[in-house]
């Protein structure tokens, strides 16, 4: 049996990998960025993420996809959508959550999950790029400026403008006209931020407001974008550390349940490990409790009762004695 | 005849109503009377000797049409005008218009204006459905309509070309009701396509010749074993004027979805009620006007006595259903309004529901797509919790 799985998460802009022990634990994730969704990049990806975990692809006991280009992926056993993914990763990460914005390169979605983690309701934006991580790369170029300084110029942001246009290429044409007036990009951009935290309320108005509220995917890690959508939803956002991976771990839990499921009978739970490696032990010695040196020898059955269900098969059988 | 040849000419029909209009008239010389959805009895024209076909939206995008209706009509209504004013029309003798909601009232209008030449035949039905005058003033309308249709056509309609014409009718509908019944026990399984063009070329086909392929088409299926699916099974709601598109219903069951009933107009809701056989014709489609309130309700009516809901929820645990997709046309009033109370109902009973909204310009089908399948999903893994 292979003892790892892997969930990936082939992104519209970048693609991430997880992977995780049986136990659920990340032994390694990758990030790798490309221009448009790519097999290359994800390929990429997939290998560093193998590379640091020391494992190959055939260690993988399950392979499980998301994202926009999820059917695409010729190593995946299954593939779920982002929506489905996205939401366990982030309650994964942030236990309790009720609440998660996910807003990535091409699409933001709003995901509402019931007390046993599963997604309950969702809204995502379905028709242009209206509140997405392209909406902030389009107007960021009309201001000229670099992605990584988007957020903390539009955190000095001073007056309070507005862009009431939700269409990205309308949006640059009122970016372009405020410049023109002689508004400060900081000022600018700012209000690009608060129109990205009202589409925002308004997929959350879709689902329902409740907390606590994780943010996830690409734009969490811009702290305007938090700062103007905690501002608009009157509520703090979480922020798990590495926000952008909750798709792929999101799949890779998923991979992880199937594949337990699908062998429930060679997993054994440690506790079930310890009293089987016991019930081996006595059954091999030939003096009871012995393990090798018979003079320390310690009769289990009078000394350490075994626990469970051997216990009260030796009751059992003490008993007919 | 071949099961594929049938549907082939179901299919033919629906998608090219106005052709089969067309052939139709020069093959028989007769008159062909456009009707709006979603009340009238096309018994009336067909006892009349004419046949009577629902008017269907197309695919085409509204060119001509933008200058008569606002964007934020239907896209039911615009494609009516958009087809008028384009002389798509021209095969119809006469238009039957109604005013089940503000935006059709706005499409006949517009319409009216601009086919001066086509006899327009307008009548009003009451929409409170349980007034002690409900049968009262639904049978003044349907005389009214019938006075106007012999007024029309120069002659008088017998009482028994009527009841013979009801007779027709109903045994289409009993037909089609009977696939339905066979998709949801497995033994005939018909796509969510194929039952639209089952339904769709009823309201377009001449009811004997439709009628004749649906028995062949029935009996193909009798006695057939129930073909087990794993997809999950869903209800299709919502719709009303205009039929879903095709492609949308594709994607649908492309997600692991089969489609094992629905309140469409293009579908059950069109054949749920058959007019009674017995007394007065026009009392008899009166009655029938008011018992298709209780067969399928729609938000169109006023019924005290009856929820949409709560219908919905029913239809659901007989069809065994684990969920629901409303299909709701853009700016469709009537179905906005109606829809908050369908999903309290829905999330208090817990079943789980999808709302998609529809677009007569086209959908982007990929993102819709993530949608219905993290429906699928969720249905799948609340089943599995
Ligand atoms: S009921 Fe809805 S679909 Fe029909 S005409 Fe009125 S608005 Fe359009």
């Amino acid at each position: 049996m292979n003892r790892h799985v892997m969930g990936v998460d082939f992104g519209s802009t970048t693609a991430k990998t997880v992977i995780l022990d049986l136990s659920g634990n990340i032994v390694a994730h990758s990030v790798a960025h490309m221009g448009a969704v790519s097999g290359d990049g994800v390929k990429q990806s997939m290998k560093d993420a193998l590379e640091e975990a020391g494992l190959a692809q055939s260690d993988m006991g399950r392979v499980v996809a998301t994202g926009y280009g999820r059917r695409m992926l010729d190593e995946a056993d299954k593939n779920y959508t982002e929506i489905t993914c996205h939401a366990r990763g982030a309650v994964a990460m942030v236990p309790g959550a009720r609440l998660v914005i996910d807003i990535g390169g091409q699409d933001s979605k709003v995901i509402s999950v019931d007390s046993n983690g599963l997604v309950a309701q969702f809204a995502m934006n379905d028709r242009c790029a209206a509140g997405t991580g392209k909406f902030l790369e389009v107007l960021a170029r009309a201001v000229e400026i670099g992605l990584e300084e988007l957020g903390d110029t539009a955190l000095q942001a001073r007056e309070k403008l507005k862009i009431s246009s939700m269409c990205a290429t309308f949006a640059e044409t009122e970016v372009i006209s405020l410049l023109a007036e002689g508004h400060p990009k900081t000022d600018v951009l700012g209000a690009v931020h608060a129109a990205i935290a009202m589409r925002t309320l308004g997929l959350v108005g879709r689902v329902g407001k409740k907390g606590p509220v994780v943010m996830t995917g690409g734009v969490a890690k811009n702290p305007a974008a938090v700062h103007y959508i905690q501002q608009a939803l009157e509520m703090p956002l979480i922020l798990p550390k590495t926000p952008q991976i909750a798709g792929a771990l999101g799949a890779a839990l998923i991979g992880l349940d199937d594949y337990r499921a699908e062998n429930k009978h060679l997993f054994i739970s440690e506790h079930e490990d310890m009293a089987r490696e016991e019930q081996m032990a006595a059954d091999k010695a030939c003096i009871p409790g012995c393990r090798g040196v018979p003079e320390l020898a310690v009769d289990p059955f009078e000394k350490q009762p075994p626990k469970g269900k051997l216990k009260s098969l030796l009751g059992t059988i003490q008993n007919h004695i | 005849m071949e099961r594929q040849e049938i549907m082939r000419r179901f299919a033919e029909a629906a998608g090219n109503p106005l052709s089969y209009a067309r052939a139709w008239k020069e093959r028989t010389g007769r008159k062909v009377i456009g009707s709006f959805p979603m009340n009238f009895p096309g018994e009336l024209a067909h006892a009349a000797g004419a046949l009577p076909m629902i008017l269907q939206e197309t695919d085409d995008p509204i060119t001509a049409g933008h200058g008569v209706l606002f964007p934020f009509y239907c896209g039911f209504t615009r494609s009516m005008v958009d087809q008028a004013m384009r002389g798509e029309f021209d095969v119809l003798d006469a238009i039957m218009f109604g005013d089940h909601c503000v935006q059709l009232l706005g499409a006949a209008d517009g319409i009216r204006m601009h086919l001066t030449k086509t006899r327009v035949i307008f009548f009003q039905l009451i929409s409170s459905m349980c007034d002690p005058w409900t049968q009262g003033r639904s049978e003044e309308s349907f005389a009214k309509l019938r006075a106007e249709l012999e007024d029309f056509i120069g002659e008088a309609v017998a009482d028994d070309a009527m009841h013979a014409s009801i007779r027709l009718f109903n045994r289409n509908r009993a037909l089609i009701r009977k696939l339905y019944d066979m998709r949801k026990k497995g033994t005939a399984p018909l796509g969510a396509i194929e039952m639209q063009h089952v339904v769709k070329s009823s309201m377009i086909m001449d009811k004997a010749e439709h009628t004749d392929l649906l028995q062949q088409l029935v009996a193909q299926f009798e006695g057939a074993k129930a073909t087990p699916n794993r997809a999950v099974r869903l209800h299709l709601s919502g719709h009303f004027c205009q039929a879903p598109k095709p492609e949308l219903l594709e994607m649908i069951e492309e997600c692991g979805v089969v489609v094992v009933g629905d309140d469409l107009y293009h579908g059950f809701r069109y054949i749920s009620t058959d007019v009674p056989e017995e007394g007065p014709p026009v009392s008899a489609l009166a009655r029938w006007y008011m018992d298709r309130n209780t067969g399928v309700p729609c938000p169109t009516r006023v019924q005290n006595n009856v929820d949409w809901d709560a219908y919905l929820l029913d239809a659901i645990r007989d069809e065994r259903a684990d969920g629901m997709i409303v299909l709701m046309a853009k700016f469709c009033e009537p179905h906005m309004y109606y829809y908050p109370e369908v999903k309290e109902a829905f999330e208090k009973a817990g079943v789980p529901h999808l709302l998609i909204e529809t677009e007569h310009e086209g959908m982007a089908l990929e993102s819709l797509k993530t949608r219905v399948e993290t429906f699928v999903e969720i249905v799948k893994r609340r089943e599995a919790a």
